[in-house]
C-alpha cells in the first residue's frame, strides 16, 4: 500500500464556525484511498451541518480520479449540510489535475491555509 | 536489455506487472522520471504521462485482468515527435468490456452536460482523454483490450507558450525489457 497521511485539526478556535483543516500527505491512489478516505466519512457524520472544511493539500505528490471523486462527494455532502469547502496550497501537477477534471470550479484553491479560511468566513 | 532503433532515435520500454494495484506506484515513479530524464516534453507533462499511465493500469485491473494475470505496458518514445503509451490487459477481468463496448462508454461520457455522479469515471474521460491526442482502443487477437494513447510534442507546447526547455536533451536510451 502507497503511504499517505491524514490529519484533522480543529481550527474552530476563534471563529464562530466548525472549522477543520484537514492535511494530506503522500500519494492518494487506488491501493489506499478507499481505506483512508474513510477518516474524512466518520468526521462529516458526526458534523453533518455547518461544517467549514479546509483541506491543505501542501504535502500531496500524487492523487488520483477516484480520490477526486471522492473529493466530489465530501464536496456535496459538506454543502448540502450548509457547510463549505476549499483547498489549500496544492502543488502544481495536484493543481492541474484538480483543473482538468474541473474540481476548481466547485471548490476554490488558495495559496495558503489563512486564504482558505477567509474564502469560508465570506 | 535490448539495443535497438537508436539510428532510429526510438525508444520503447515494456514493462510486465502482476494484476494487483500494490506496483502501480512503481510504475508511476518511473513514469515520471523517464519522462523528464529521457524525453524533452515539458516537466509538467511528466506529471501528467504519470496520471494518464496511472489511471489506464487502474482501469485494466479493476476491469480486464484477473488477478493473478498481468497487465502490460509499452512505451514508445518518438525523439522531437510523440510519446505513445499502450496499456494491455488479457480479458479475464470481471467487468470486461470489449473496445466497441468501452468506446461507446466513452462517448457517453464525453457528451457535453454529462454529469459525472459517482466515485469513479472520470480517469478515462477527463484525464486521459484530456491530455492525449489519440486515444485509441482495440481488442487483442489473444483476448482483452490494449489502449494506447499518443502525445504529440509540438501539441504539448502549443499550451506551454514561455516555458523554454533547457538545451542538451539526453540521447533516448535502448529498447528495455522489464518484468516485475
Amino acid at each position: 500500500m502507497t503511504e499517505v497521511r491524514i490529519t484533522i485539526e480543529d481550527a474552530s478556535a476563534g471563529t464562530n464556525k466548525n472549522l477543520k483543516v484537514i492535511h494530506i500527505g503522500g500519494q492518494l491512489d487506488e491501493s489506499n484511498v478507499d481505506e483512508k478516505i474513510q477518516e474524512i466519512y466518520k468526521l462529516l457524520e458526526t458534523n453533518p451541518q455547518n461544517l467549514y472544511l479546509v483541506f491543505d493539500l501542501e504535502n500531496l505528490e500524487y492523487m488520483n480520479s477516484k480520490s477526486i471523486g471522492y473529493l466530489t462527494d465530501i464536496y456535496g455532502k459538506v454543502t448540502e449540510g450548509g457547510g463549505k469547502v476549499a483547498i489549500a496550497k496544492a502543488r502544481p501537477n495536484i493543481a492541474d489535475i484538480l483543473q482538468v477534471v474541473g474540481l476548481t470550479q466547485l471548490i476554490q484553491s488558495l495559496d495558503s491555509i489563512d486564504a482558505a479560511k477567509t474564502a469560508l468566513a465570506s | 536489455m535490448e539495443k535497438e532503433n537508436l539510428e532510429n532515435k526510438e525508444l520503447k520500454i515494456t514493462i510486465t506487472l502482476p494484476t494487483n494495484a500494490y506496483f502501480i506506484s512503481g510504475i508511476r515513479d518511473f513514469t515520471l522520471n523517464m519522462v523528464k530524464s529521457t524525453t524533452n516534453f515539458e516537466e509538467k507533462w511528466a506529471y501528467r504521462f504519470q496520471s494518464i499511465i496511472d489511471e489506464l493500469c487502474n482501469n485494466a485491473i479493476e476491469y480486464g485482468s484477473a488477478p493473478g494475470s498481468d497487465i502490460r505496458v509499452t512505451f514508445i518514445y518518438k525523439k522531437d515527435d510523440c510519446l505513445k503509451i499502450s496499456v494491455e490487459d488479457t480479458g479475464t477481468g470481471k467487468g470486461k468490456l470489449d473496445a466497441a463496448e468501452l468506446q461507446k462508454l466513452l462517448e457517453e461520457r464525453k457528451a457535453p452536460g454529462y454529469a459525472f455522479t459517482g466515485i469513479r469515471g472520470r480517469g478515462l474521460v477527463k484525464i486521459v482523454g484530456e491530455w492525449s491526442d489519440e486515444l485509441k482502443i482495440e481488442n487483442r487477437p489473444e483476448g482483452g483490450l490494449k489502449i494506447s494513447v499518443t502525445k504529440f510534442i509540438k501539441d504539448a507546447r502549443k499550451n506551454d507558450a514561455g516555458l523554454a526547455k533547457p538545451q542538451g536533451m539526453s540521447t533516448p536510451e535502448p529498447t528495455i525489457k522489464l518484468n516485475i
